[in-house]
């Protein structure tokens, strides 16, 4: 049920159609170095945008804890550094999605804790998420895995069936 | 529903409870892209404004100050929510929060220049000819100015103001944050901002971070920040001053202190 892959990462839409220079291809430029990675515009002071985008992980951070608890707790001191490392010139695609993205991820590498595989495995059991557009809730019963967790839904209720050994 | 008054906060589900509880309490915000308009607003809300408590839908997304077009359906959602709240008037900001296809997840500051007043200045008209109420507008805390800016902060604010005929949110974090990081005056931009036109303040804290003073609505707020709320106050009272905190909740008594430092500074009636 877990895929195995991080899921690709998300990229910017192609840009619209906009004059170079324009207010539009200036700030798509700005917000792309700023969460994307990009390149600084030019004339900016590289240490207040620097903070800037740091400021804007850090948010993210408490964003995708409020969503995923037990992956922030479960990560302990190396949280909010993990997110931030993973998220670094990683467009958002809000906290539930970017929580997911990590927790898979780290799955992947068998670096999840024990905590937050048991809310992945729920998280999976509920719902359907193709690692591109929103997670949808299942309509049918499905069971979710991560780590040794496994989580079973029925009839939209969930139960987490055997919690990960320590 | 009447306008905000006296001290208010910022209604979140995690500090519901304390909310509620708050005796003297007339006026809270609530995020507006968190209520759901699809059937009835959340109990807690329902049960504050059956109480008489003012609810104010404050917007985080509408990214006035894009390039583009505000979303129809982003301001329909606002204005189903100030209808479904019975609010007195709906708030959001100066500022950008996508563009080309990213979203920024924070408030990004405009360029002041005479194309970004247009942009914005369309964008709130486009909004207002949509919103039931009111709209107060925000200046925000930015950590970095644009290259090219043509205006200074206070005549941006003002013309996009006198445009727009739309009231002020003025953020006095916001405002201590902008002066402490460009190093410049706040009573000097206080000064020239019409105060008659604040429909109510914001105040919250921050913190120092690698040589920037961050807006975090995590951290208390700070002596310098509630002496510039008394300076505001002695100049020209608000109605209304509201405590924004966003996470890392303190335990309640510590959050009763803050509501009752911002009374004394503005000369407001104890809520706590």
């Amino acid at each position: 049920m877990t895929p195995a892959g991080t899921g690709p990462a998300r990229r910017p839409e192609p840009p619209a159609a906009t004059t170079a220079g324009s207010l539009a291809a200036r700030q798509a430029e700005l917000v792309a170095a700023l969460v994307a990675g990009g390149p600084p515009p030019p004339g900016f002071a590289p240490g207040p945008l620097a903070a800037a985008r740091a400021a804007l992980l850090r948010k993210r951070a408490g964003e995708v804890a409020r969503h995923w608890p037990l992956l922030a707790a479960g990560l302990g001191p190396d949280w909010p550094a993990a997110f931030i490392e993973w998220a670094d010139g990683r467009p958002t695609g809000g906290g539930l999605r970017d929580g997911w993205d990590l927790a898979r991820a780290l799955h992947a590498r068998a670096a999840l804790p024990a905590l937050a595989a048991e809310e992945l495995a729920v998280r999976e059991a509920q719902f359907r998420y193709d690692g591109h557009r929103a997670p949808r809730r299942r309509r049918s019963p499905a069971l979710g895995r991560a780590g040794g967790a496994i989580a079973v839904q029925f009839a939209g209720r969930v139960r987490l069936l055997r919690p990960t050994r320590p | 529903m009447t306008t905000p008054h006296g001290v208010g906060i910022g209604w979140r589900p995690e500090i519901a409870g304390f909310v509620a509880e708050l005796p003297g309490l007339r006026f809270v915000e609530v995020i507006a892209e968190s209520v759901p308009t699809a059937g009835p607003p959340p109990d807690d809300l329902v049960e504050l404004r059956d109480r008489g408590v003012t609810v104010v839908p404050h917007g985080v997304r509408l990214s006035l100050g894009g390039a583009e077009p505000v979303d129809p359906a982003r301001v329909a959602h606002l204005a189903a929510v100030a209808q479904l709240l019975a609010a007195p008037l709906v708030s959001e900001h100066i500022a950008f929060v996508r563009a080309g296809g990213l979203e920024a997840g924070h408030l990004l500051p405009l360029p002041r220049s005479h194309e970004a007043v247009d942009a914005v200045c369309a964008n709130i008209v486009r909004a207002q000819a949509e919103l039931p109420v009111p709209i107060a507008l925000e200046p925000i805390a930015a950590l970095f100015d644009w290259p090219d800016d043509e205006l200074d902060e206070a005549s941006f604010l003002n013309e996009i103001m006198e445009r727009t005929g739309a009231l002020l949110l003025l953020d006095v974090a916001n405002v201590y944050a902008n002066a402490r990081n460009r190093g410049t005056d706040p009573l000097a931009l206080l000064d020239r901002l019409p105060l008659e036109r604040v429909a109510y303040l914001h105040v919250a804290g921050g913190a120092e971070r690698g040589g920037f003073y961050h807006d975090t609505h995590t951290d208390p707020i700070g002596r310098e920040v509630l002496d510039l709320l008394a300076e505001l106050s002695a100049r020209h009272r608000p109605p209304a001053a509201l405590l924004e905190r966003d996470g890392y909740y303190p335990p309640a008594a510590e959050l009763r202190t803050e509501l009752d430092a911002i009374a004394a500074a503005c000369g407001f009636p104890v809520v706590t």
